[in-house]
This record gives structure tokens, C-alpha cells and sequence, in this order.
């Protein structure tokens, strides 16, 4: 399997107050895999996300620390690595900046050149893998919470990115809400990555946990091991989740099914 | 001062919509130069933050309530060729979206409110923060204070000289019935504005795109905002300023009973030396701004503490 | 009650081209304000025409009288100092006539045109690209800022036990600075969504 993302050693400061956000991380994506980024408020989970469709650092370095299916992530190629890599942001509303949900949806493929009967297809078929087909001519602002995310995934989707990366996108949402959007992800094929606080939804999705605090990487492994080790993850802010509490950490307790209770 | 459609005339209309063009493609041609893309979307932004702030409601006295305009505030935050951008849009949409103000009117509303206000408020808080000493903070909620409510007073003189070029309302007595009660509205005005910066320079200082370190003169460009003040005033004030001695006694006299239910108190003095109504307010006036630099100096003084002290109850971010 | 949005077309002169709307409501308008100042039977005739379209747009009465009691004010305030020239009276009726003709004229237009399908027309005649975008995320964040204030004043007057005027004006303002610092911070994330999804 190929990498679909690698990280050796990325540092950043904080131009504000230089304080430093991240400090040597190198960890490794493969294609088709999907892993969680855990870790508590502040740890800089999200300032990671930004780095790793070029948003950040401010002034794309000399040497790079990041590669995107072997290519590197330079000044004169973040068009390429922002196609590559679809960011879904925290709050829905940062995203969803146009009139109607067929705008914003269009808004990534417009920007790559797609006009059109093509686009208008490539619109529809977004929406209808997030399961809002039907809403191109929606307002925003009426949407529901839930609602607002899947467009903002649409829209993501539209560029056809090869990773996906995920800013807490369980967040704000009703359990419903929650089942429908992790049942989305799971029918989405290529590498994600998600950063959360929904421990039960890395437990269901990702094979693999990163574990970041203070900026620095403090644990990185399969996800049952690692969130079983209960010191670990209270050391970090974090907790064993439920789903896991009467679960051995290297394979199911007989009789206990192996998604340790969740539902689908 | 929102002027609905059927008191401008055709050439007042003509004229302060051409004025007000001319102020609008000044500031795009500056925010098209000098804002970065990443300030972009804080145009939109600003925007609707100006259109919601100005339908909160300031509770003034038994039950009526008085609502910000925000025409300065968005030129100290935002810089004056955005805020002159801000407002404009608010208006439009104001007036195409809910039909406040007049479709035809909409240039003398822009100029009123998007270019008169925003610039003449703009240039004397950066002529206040020249000239005052005071504490950085002080000095700039004070200087803020005074800006928001002269602001207001000059865009309601050029308002009244809309509407007197129009013939709608004669000057002698548009001027002062929209100078005194706009004084007093501006009194609102001007304390919502110095709060307002007070409260964000208290959370976030480093999104005033104002420079408010250096008490600085103004630049080059913002002499082009001044020349487009002067010409409005030019255009809808001198002319009726300069014939106040020419017979408007009389018409002074039939304006006794009506003009002294809309005139502020202080325009009832009657100075030996100046008969018309209209120079009476303009004695007022004088006296008005002097009266409302102080108070905005005592405000300040109250309200913001001296640097030392405000950095041990200034609020924690998050 | 909220004017139609682009989800609720099924009426007749919603479905009309915005730039007619837009042009017919304009050369209603600059006549109708530019009318002689005295009394006039011409005035009848702009009168008329808004009785008689005035049923094709389904505008309910109680919106239009909503939002003609809010200019109501400004109109009232200006045409009474019309009252000094000579022929005072009829002149501030023809006034208050004239301008709330217009008013109604615009009331009909905004509750049959979209505020986005004016933008459209808008790009159409090639206003300012900076203004259309602004005008365009202004109508999209509105509802947004405009809850997000909501709710800072709910909460503040949860906590609000004795209304003080003076107070009101610190908490007021306390709101309205932080709504300002809250939009800016969004500003900002906007802008980091867009160039996410290649915006340049």
C-alpha cells in the first residue's frame, strides 16, 4: 500500500506570540487508511488539519515536511495539494459561504475549470452520495446543523480529493445526526483523517489513533491498544470510551460482539 | 436619516447621487489597492455586523429607543474606504431588501450616511487622536466619541441642504431642525461608538485596522475623502450658509411657533447679533461641539481606566 | 412575515425576469417622486397603477403596513417641516401622497424579487466586483450575526436583574464589540475555507 500522506518532523510556531504549536511531528498515512487524531483542546489538532492542505505555514517553507502521495507540499504546488487533500472545516457556517447549496457545492470545481451540463451532473452526484439530493436551489441559513455538514462534504468532495481531513465532524450533532454522518464516512473510499473528540467514533472508523498533546506527538497505534491503556489516554486529557470498558484490549471477550456494543 | 423617495428633486437627486459614485469609486479604487485577499471577506462580514448592530435597540428615555448608525465605527475599525464600502451596501440592501429608504434617494442616503458621515467622523478622530494627549485607550474611545457624534451632525447639515436645494423644505428652517435634533441623536451615537471600540479594544486590539499607536497625520489618500467632504458641503451648504442675513427675518418671525417644537433648547437663545433661526444654530452648534468634545473627554475618562489598572481586569480570551 | 425566497416561485410576477422588475419599479419610482409638488390629479395615475398590480403580487396588507409604519416616521418628520411655505397643507399632504407611493412601490418589488436574483442583475450590469461579493456575503452571514446576537442578549438578560439604562448601554455595547471580534475571527476562517477549496 501506498502513502497517501507523510509527515517527517513539522514544527510550527505561532506568529502571534511564538509559542510552538507543533513540535517534530512525523507519523504516516497509508492509502485507503483511516486514522484519528486525538488529543485534548489546544493540543493543536486543528493547526495540523491546516498544514496539511497548505494552509499553513503562512510562508510554505524551504524544505518540506509534508508529502501527499509522494509529492511534496511547496509554495508552487499548493494548488495541486489543496485539490488533493479536501479539508471539512469545524463549524459548517466558515464553509458554506454561498447563496445556494448548488453554489457552494460548484464552488471547488468552478475554481478547477468545470462548467456547465458536467458540473451540474458532478453537483447532483456529490449531493447524492452525502444524501441531500434534491436541495441545489436550498438557502444555507435553513438548513439544519446536520444538513450544513453534509453540504460542506459535498462541496469537499466535488474536487475529488484523494484524502479526506476532517476537523471534528460529529460535533453539534444529534445522535442521529452522528449515525447518519459516520455511516457517510464509512462509505467513502481513500485515506481520512479525523480529528475529534467522538472517542466511540474513532473506536467504529479508525484503525489507527494518533495521540497529540502540547504539540507534541505522545502516542501513535492500533486504536483498540491504544485507547484501552487507560493511564495513557488520562494522562492526555482523554478517557477509555464506554464501548471499550469491558472489551480485552487485543480482541473481543467471547460472547461480546466485535464492535463492542455500538450500533451500526 | 433615511430619506424616503419624494423630497429630492431631479437635480439634487442627479447631484448627490454623482457625488456619492464619485465617494464609492474612490473607495474601491483604495480597498482594491490596498486590502490584502485575506481582508476580503471581512468587507461581507462587516457588513451584515453593521445592518445587526443597527437594529439593536439603545433604550433612551420612557420606552423609546435609539439605534447605532455605526458609520464612524466601521471607519475606525475597518479603515474609511471599507467602511464608505460597508455602509453603501448596508444601504442597498436596506433599500432593496426591505425597502427602508428610496430607490431614487439612494445616492443622497449613500452620501449622507456612506461618505459624509463615515469620512467628516473619520477625519476628526484622526485629528482628536493628533491633538489630545491622553492614555493610548483614552484617547482613542474619546477621540471615537467625539467622531461619532460630529459625524452625525455634518451628515444631517448636508441632509438639510439636500432637502433645501430641493425646495422641499427651506433651509432657515430644515438646518436647524436637522442640526439640533441630530445633535442630540448624535449624543447616542457618539457614546454607542466610544463604548463599542472600547469593548474591542479591551478583547482583541489588534483587529483595529486603524493605527492607533501613532497619533499620525493623515496620509495622502485620505486627503481625496476630505476633497469629496468639501465639495458635498460646498455643493449643499454653502449656498444657503452664505444668504443667512438676507431676509429671512421675516420668514424667521412665521417660523416662531412651529420651528420651537422642533428646535433643541439651547437654538432658543436669541443673540442680539444674529436674528435667523438658522444663525442661531449655528451658534448652537459651535457651542454644541465644544460642549460634546468635553463630555466625550469626561467619558472617556470615566470609562476607561488608565493603562496600569486595565491590564489586571481585562477579561481573559476564551 | 419574510418576502419569497428563490424556494417559492409559484406565483405569477415572481417568476418574472428581475431586470423588468427592476427597470418598471425604476421608471415607476422617478416620475412618481419627481411629480409636481402641488396636488395634482396626475398623481391619481401612479395610484392607480399600484391598486392594479398590487394583486398579482399577493403581498398581504399587514406586511405592507408593517413596513409603511416604519418609514412612516421619517416621512412625517420631514414633510412636517414642509409645513412653513405658504401653501403648507395641501403641499404636505402631496408629499406624504408622493413618498408613500413610492415606498409601496418598492414594497412590491422587494416582495416579489429575491434579494439574489437583484444581485444577478446586479453582476449583469457590471457593478463593482468587490461590492458584489461583499453584498453577497452580507446577505449570507445576516441571519447568522444576526442569532449569534440573539443569543449573546438572551444570555445577558438571563443574568440582567435590575434594568438600568446606563447599563443596558455597556452590555449593549459589550455585545456589539464582541459580535465585531466574533466576525472578524470568522472572516478570517471564511477566508481559510476558500483558498481550502482553491480560491485565489
Amino acid at each position: 500500500m501506498s502513502t497517501a500522506v507523510e509527515v517527517r518532523q513539522l514544527s510550527y510556531r505561532y506568529p502571534q506570540n511564538g509559542r510552538l504549536a507543533l513540535d517534530e511531528l512525523s507519523f504516516s498515512v497509508a492509502e485507503d487508511e483511516c486514522i484519528g487524531v486525538l488529543g485534548p483542546n489546544g493540543a493543536g489538532k486543528s493547526t495540523l488539519l491546516l498544514h496539511l492542505n497548505g494552509l499553513l505555514p503562512e510562508h510554505a517553507p524551504a524544505a518540506p515536511n509534508l508529502w501527499i502521495a509522494g509529492e511534496p507540499i511547496l509554495s508552487r504546488n499548493l494548488d495541486l495539494i489543496r485539490q488533493r487533500v479536501g479539508l471539512l472545516f469545524q463549524d459548517p457556517d466558515d464553509q458554506l459561504i454561498s447563496a445556494t447549496v448548488f453554489e457552494d457545492v460548484a464552488f471547488g470545481p468552478r475554481q478547477l475549470g468545470v462548467e456547465g451540463a458536467i458540473l451540474k451532473s458532478l453537483v447532483a452526484h456529490c449531493l447524492a452520495q452525502v444524501g441531500l439530493s434534491g436541495f441545489e436551489e436550498r438557502q444555507p441559513h435553513r438548513l439544519s446543523h446536520g444538513e450544513k455538514r453534509r453540504v460542506c462534504l459535498a462541496g469537499v468532495l466535488a474536487c475529488k480529493p484523494s484524502v479526506l481531513v476532517l476537523d471534528e465532524p460529529t460535533s453539534d450533532l444529534d445522535p442521529r445526526g452522528r449515525r447518519e454522518f459516520k455511516a457517510l464516512l464509512q462509505s467513502l473510499p481513500g485515506a481520512k483523517i479525523i480529528a475529534t473528540h467522538d472517542l466511540e467514533l474513532v473506536v467504529d472508523l479508525c484503525s489507527r489513533v494518533l495521540v497529540l498533546d502540547d504539540g507534541k506527538l505522545v502516542a501513535e497505534g492500533p486504536t483498540v491498544k491504544l485507547l484501552s491503556n487507560e493511564p495513557l489516554m488520562l494522562a492526555h486529557g482523554l478517557e477509555k470510551p464506554h464501548s471499550l470498558l469491558h472489551r480485552h484490549p487485543h480482541g473481543p471477550i467471547a460472547g461480546e460482539p466485535e464492535n463492542g456494543g455500538t450500533d451500526i | 436619516m433615511h430619506l424616503p423617495d419624494g423630497f429630492l428633486d431631479a437635480k439634487t437627486a442627479l447631484l448627490s447621487s454623482g457625488v456619492a459614485a464619485a465617494g464609492v469609486t474612490v473607495a474601491l479604487r483604495q480597498v482594491r489597492a490596498s486590502l490584502e485577499p485575506r481582508q476580503m471577506p471581512m468587507l461581507g462580514l462587516g457588513a451584515a455586523f453593521v445592518f445587526v448592530a443597527q437594529m439593536l435597540n439603545f433604550p433612551i428615555a420612557g420606552g423609546t429607543s435609539g439605534h447605532l448608525l455605526g458609520g464612524v465605527l466601521a471607519a475606525i475599525l475597518l479603515g474609511p474606504g471599507a467602511a464608505v464600502l460597508v455602509m453603501t451596501c448596508v444601504l442597498i440592501v436596506q433599500c432593496l431588501m426591505f425597502a427602508d429608504g428610496g430607490l431614487v434617494s439612494l445616492g443622497a442616503n449613500v452620501f449622507n450616511m456612506g461618505v459624509v458621515n463615515v469620512c467628516g467622523g473619520y477625519f476628526v478622530f484622526k485629528l482628536a487622536r493628533t491633538f489630545i494627549r491622553m492614555e493610548h485607550h483614552r484617547a482613542a474611545v474619546f477621540a471615537a466619541a467625539f467622531a461619532g457624534w460630529f459625524g452625525m451632525v455634518l451628515a444631517a447639515a448636508v441632509c438639510a441642504g439636500e432637502l433645501a436645494l430641493s425646495q422641499t423644505v427651506p433651509w432657515a428652517y430644515a438646518f436647524p431642525a436637522m442640526v439640533n435634533t441630530h445633535m442630540l441623536i448624535g449624543i447616542g451615537e457618539g457614546l454607542a461608538t466610544g463604548l463599542i471600540l472600547l469593548a474591542v479594544l479591551r478583547a482583541r486590539p489588534e483587529l483595529v485596522v486603524n493605527s492607533l499607536q501613532s497619533g499620525r497625520a493623515l496620509r495622502g489618500r485620505d486627503v481625496l475623502y476630505g476633497v469629496l467632504l468639501c465639495l458635498g458641503l460646498a455643493l449643499f451648504v454653502a449656498p444657503f450658509t452664505c444668504s443667512w442675513p438676507d431676509g429671512l427675518e421675516s420668514i424667521g418671525q412665521r417660523l416662531g411657533l412651529p420651528a420651537k417644537t422642533v428646535v433643541a433648547p439651547l437654538s432658543g437663545y436669541r443673540f442680539p447679533f444674529l436674528e435667523s433661526a438658522a444663525g442661531t444654530t449655528a451658534v448652537a452648534g459651535a457651542i454644541g461641539t465644544v460642549v460634546a468634545f468635553i463630555a466625550a473627554y469626561i467619558l472617556a475618562r470615566a470609562v476607561v481606566p488608565v493603562l496600569g489598572t486595565s491590564k489586571k481586569d481585562a477579561t481573559s480570551r476564551h | 412575515m419574510q418576502p419569497p425566497d428563490t424556494e417559492s416561485r409559484r406565483r405569477r410576477l415572481h417568476r418574472a425576469s428581475p431586470r423588468l422588475k427592476l427597470l418598471v419599479t425604476l421608471l415607476f419610482i422617478i416620475p412618481t417622486a419627481l411629480l409636481p409638488r402641488h396636488p395634482d390629479l396626475l398623481y391619481l395615475i401612479p395610484a392607480g397603477i399600484l391598486i392594479l398590480v398590487w394583486p398579482f403580487t399577493r403581498m398581504p396588507l399587514s406586511h405592507a403596513l408593517r413596513r409603511l409604519w416604519v418609514v412612516e416616521v421619517f416621512i412625517l418628520g420631514i414633510a412636517l417641516l414642509a409645513l412653513v411655505s405658504p401653501e403648507a397643507v395641501p403641499i404636505f399632504f402631496a408629499t406624504l401622497f408622493k413618498s408613500n407611493l413610492c415606498v409601496f412601490a418598492m414594497l412590491l418589488l422587494t416582495w416579489t424579487t429575491p434579494f439574489q436574483d437583484i444581485l444577478q442583475e446586479l453582476r449583469r450590469w457590471r457593478f463593482p466586483s468587490v461590492m458584489l461579493t461583499t453584498l453577497a456575503l452580507m446577505y449570507r452571514y445576516l441571519p447568522v450575526l444576526r442569532e449569534e446576537s440573539r443569543r449573546m442578549s438572551r444570555a445577558r438578560a438571563s443574568r440582567t436583574f435590575r434594568r438600568r439604562r446606563l447599563a443596558a448601554w455597556q452590555d449593549l455595547s459589550l455585545i456589539i464589540g464582541q459580535l465585531f471580534v466574533r466576525s472578524a475571527d470568522r472572516a478570517e476562517r471564511i477566508y481559510l475555507a476558500m483558498c481550502a477549496r482553491g480560491w485565489k
